[in-house]
């Protein structure tokens, strides 16, 4: 009788065990396997190479270089410290100071930390030799971004970062992750999604301690895409040792394709800080009220100043409201309703083309009120003014026209005529970009085409495809375009033209100056222009923020024009 | 089938499968000891078997006559392992004979349970029935009980808490099974748990730390709690049909601590999953329940009680060892009987199997 009841307590022991049975490999079996799966089962991840940024010519111009990681394995900073004790000396380092980067970058067991990156290539190898007694070591291979030169096009390149909080909300769709490094500005982050590398790597099976024991697996990585641009590194690099030191941007552009040939802004910064992670540098980058980061050339729009006049001379000579011997007398002043508006010289008798030359404001003062405000406005929209070029890089800015009608209706402010003269000479509101304005100049350098300025040439060696780049025709008459171009020529080649500095040059320039004033402070020098004369091949844009006046950037214009033709790329 | 004959077959089927456990979990480690632990085994398991058609074939009446002997011997090789113990200022079970490592708490199990079926199947000299019915609390629970603290004492204090608390048991289902009357047995319960709460203070600090980590595991995941987090994984890893002979990642890269000794269990069930473990509960439980079934059928009070408490001894052992493997229990160190490596183990459960199997030819016989 009471063996019965010993019996039947077992019985129900060995129920018990069976429902723990149960529990742990039927009920928890999936997840029992996934732990047991981790226990022995490592990632090591191995990084492809972002792509290559290229200039048109296949030049490398944000390239890649291999540097080495020690990256230790474990479950703990007990399992792992033998082994970074064994390291530390041959890195130079304390073993203190690489389990403080150990605690710091544990994540899981299975991920390696790397405790040591960037270790040069004989610190690697001599690791790699005591590798095998070592568990958990790993040497990884890490291409990183390097820059041969510098800064050079850094605007238009980019930079390349650990992703942001904005950038991996919209981003995260794409298979972005926290801690990635994703481009910022420029080519870097416009064409991100090719350029990215995909990362492969090897998964290991590993003892309880940790050390190899076979290979399970290898996911080659993926290198990225080459990105090629339609810069030439030659003229890019005649163009920033020009503008060295000086606060602007310049845009030389090819004016029958509207691909980009250079185009550089100042101040820059150096990309290699955001590799090397220097925070003292990047900080001041960042928190410099100069803006370096910002790409002059697209980013931000100035006050036009006399280069508007090209717009007003021709709305006036579309609308039939002057012609080629229509003359206004300068005095240096006009009256304008009740105020006196001046002119920086007395010029006398001007016509059109004498009056685009000598830049003379009482011209275009005249001119500018028969045309009417509206008009100049219209004009101005048709050649690409006031509303971004639909170029390639991100953050670009569409600048601003202003017109009667907008004046109604944001400022419910009547137009006066002196809001038109001071239109016809592109003061007031106007607002251009550099970029718009060589895109407007080369209209005229085509005969009459607005192009869309692009950048990138091909990708991953495949040519982009051209409708995107389409040139829209600008309905302007042939004898409107020879008129306005032959006073851009005179410009440069009459003794007294506005930039008649550019006359020794051996290519015939026609181009235009402009101060734009923005008080407080001095006015912005613009030079406009597109060379040479007869088949133009490049159209150049100079601004040079607060230089004072137009002639500093014709100077400048001219330096540039003038390497360019020594070397012969002209 | 006879009773005895499924016994045999059982244990023999769980002999095989525990050496090829043990070769699984020590085949990939590093030295000739290590990889030949397996043909240790074996000559084990044919010592023990010679052992069991020794002891098969030799009347069980005769240990009656051993009983004291037997006795004494087990409380002077326990003493020894003291003696030795406290000259190497540690932990002491194994005494070393010759080439291999004698563990004399293994013996003692079996040689309480025989003390035990002696004591409590004596008969009055007047009177052909059994003292058991009659005895008071002293005679019936104090005096058997100071006879078992010796060995229990001498075990707890190598230390070795498991062994003497599986003794204790032993001694509670003992009582149980012979007839003492229930209320002593539950005043003596009820004594022996008044000073349990106290005792905590008298456990050492890794038993503190083990009855911890049995509660929670997860406070010392890569220290105490290590083994019973291991454990638990290789054995739900294996699912429904296990992943395969010599595939066990958790016991062959050696992630599960003592594979080859306490923790076969987990060894085997990762290997062969819910199915193979399944299989193997059933055949120890096939063994348990012909003991007790030959224990029922034994008219001998001195036979029965054998049976039954050799039955209780492997039903203990296979439960605790099994639960502990599963984490329902504290890890003790109790092996698993005939899979977990160790001579003494093994020799010790096959004589015991070896008395049950001549136990219950001799009452055919009758």
């Amino acid at each position: 009788m009471r063996i019965g009841l010993v019996v039947s307590c077992i019985v129900m022991f060995f129920v018990i065990a069976f429902a723990g049975l149960f529990n742990l490999q039927i009920a928890h079996g999936r997840s029992n396997r996934d732990l047991s799966r981790k226990n022995c089962i490592r990632l090591v991840p191995r990084l492809g190479a972002r792509g290559k940024i290229l200039d048109r010519r296949g030049e490398v111009i944000v390239g890649n270089k291999l540097y080495y990681d020690a990256a230790v394995m474990g479950r703990g900073i007990k399992e792992a410290s033998g082994t970074l004790a064994a390291i530390a000396p041959l890195l130079g380092k304390s073993s203190g100071e690489l389990e403080k980067a150990f605690r710091r970058g544990f994540v899981v067991s299975s991920l390696p930390v790397v405790v040591a990156s960037n270790i040069d290539i004989k610190e690697a190898i001599a690791l790699e030799e005591i590798k095998s007694d070592l568990p958990g070591l790993i040497i990884q291979p890490k291409p990183q971004r390097a820059y041969p030169y510098g800064r050079l096009a850094c605007h238009v390149a980019g930079y390349i970062n650990e992703i942001d909080r904005w950038r991996l909300t919209k981003l995260a769709d794409y298979g972005y992750k926290t801690r990635d490094l994703v481009g910022f500005g420029g080519a870097e982050e416009q064409y991100d999604y090719y350029l990215r590398q995909e990362s492969g790597g090897l998964s290991i099976e590993v003892d309880h301690r940790g050390r190899f024991v076979r290979e399970l697996g290898f996911k080659e990585p993926q290198s990225g895409k080459d990105v090629q641009l339609t810069l030439d590194l030659r003229i890019q690099k005649i163009v920033e040792g020009a503008l060295d030191g000086r606060k602007g941007a310049v845009v030389i552009m090819d004016p029958a394709s509207g691909e980009v040939l250079a185009m550089s802004s100042f101040p820059n910064f150096n990309p290699g800080i955001f590799v090397e992670k220097d925070a003292q540098e990047i900080a001041s980058v960042v928190r410099n009220s100069e803006a370096p980061l910002m790409n002059r050339a697209i980013s931000n729009s100035y006050p036009a100043g006399s280069i508007f006049k090209v717009i007003v001379a021709t709305a006036a000579l579309e609308q039939k409201k002057i012609n080629k011997n229509t003359t206004f007398v300068c005095t240096g002043s006009t009256q304008v309703g009740r105020s006196v508006f001046k002119c920086w010289n007395t010029h006398g008798e001007q016509d059109i083309v004498r009056a685009i030359a000598h830049s003379c404001n009482v011209f275009f003062y005249r001119t500018g009120l028969l045309a009417g405000a509206q008009n100049i406005h219209d004009y101005a929209v048709k050649f690409g003014l006031a509303h971004d070029t639909g170029f390639e890089l991100l953050y670009e800015t569409g600048g601003f026209v202003p017109s009667p009608l907008w004046r109604k209706l944001k400022q419910f402010k009547g137009w006066y005529d002196g809001d038109t003269a001071n239109l016809s000479i592109g003061q007031g509101d106007v607002l251009v970009t550099p970029l718009q304005i060589a895109r407007m100049m080369a209209v005229f350098a085509n005969g009459g085409y607005l192009v869309t300025p692009n950048i990138i040439k091909a990708i991953d060696g495949k040519q982009v495809v051209s409708s995107k780049k389409r040139a829209i025709a600008v309905p302007i008459k042939d004898s409107t375009m020879g008129l306005v171009r032959e006073g851009l020529r005179e410009v440069v080649s009459l003794p007294d033209g506005t930039s008649s500095i550019l006359a020794q040059l051996p290519v015939d320039v026609a181009g235009k100056t402009g101060t734009a004033q923005a008080p407080p402070g001095a006015a912005h020098g613009w030079f406009a222009g597109f060379f040479p004369f007869k088949d133009p091949h490049f159209v150049i844009c100079v601004f040079l923020e607060r230089a004072g006046a137009g002639y500093h950037a014709a100077m400048l214009g001219k330096r540039i024009i003038e390497q360019m033709s020594k070397e012969g790329l002209i | 089938m006879s009773s005895r004959l499924m016994i045999i077959i059982a244990a023999l089927l769980i002999c095989i499968i525990g050496i090829s456990s043990i070769y699984s979990s020590t085949c990939q480690k590093e030295g000739r000891l290590w990889q030949d632990i397996y043909k240790r085994q074996i000559l084990w398991a044919l010592i023990g078997a010679l052992f069991f058609m020794l002891v098969s074939n030799v009347n069980y009446h005769r240990i009656w006559d051993w009983t004291y002997i037997l006795y004494i011997a087990t409380v002077f090789f326990l003493f020894l392992v003291f003696i030795l113990g406290l000259a190497r200022l540690g932990a002491q079970r194994w005494l070393r004979v010759a080439w291999f490592n004698f563990q004399p708490s293994e013996f003692a199990k079996l040689a309480v349970i025989i003390f035990l079926a002696r004591y409590y199947s004596r008969k009055s000299s007047n009177d052909t029935r059994l003292c058991a019915q009659r005895y008071g609390i002293a005679s019936g629970i104090i005096i058997p009980f100071l006879f078992i603290c010796i060995p229990m004492g001498l075990i707890v204090e190598q230390p070795d808490l498991g062994s003497g608390l599986m003794l204790f048991a032993l001694f509670i289902s003992m009582l149980l099974l012979s007839g003492v009357k229930f209320r002593y047995i539950f005043i003596f319960l009820f004594l022996t748990a008044l000073p349990v709460p106290f005792l905590w203070h008298f456990l050492r600090d890794y038993q503190k730390e083990r009855l911890l980590v049995f509660l929670n595991p997860n406070i010392d995941p890569l220290g105490a709690g290590y083994t019973i987090i291991q454990s638990k994984i290789a054995i739900g890893s294996g699912g429904l049909f296990g992943k395969g002979w010599l595939a066990g990642t958790q016991s062959q890269l050696r992630f599960l601590p003592e594979s080859h000794t306490d923790f076969i269990f987990a060894t085997f069930a990762e290997q062969w999953g819910f199915f193979g473990g399944v299989l193997l509960l059933l055949m120890y439980l096939a063994i348990i329940c012909q003991g007790f079934n030959i224990a029922q059928r034994t008219s001998d009070q001195f036979g029965r009680l054998l049976a039954a408490g050799i039955s209780l001894m492997l039903s203990i052992q296979i439960c605790v060892n099994i639960f502990m493997n599963m984490g329902l229990a504290p890890v003790v160190g109790l092996p698993l009987p005939l899979m977990s490596y160790g001579g003494s183990s093994m020799i010790v459960t096959l004589i015991s199997i070896g008395i049950l199997v001549n136990i219950d030819k001799t009452r055919t016989v009758f």
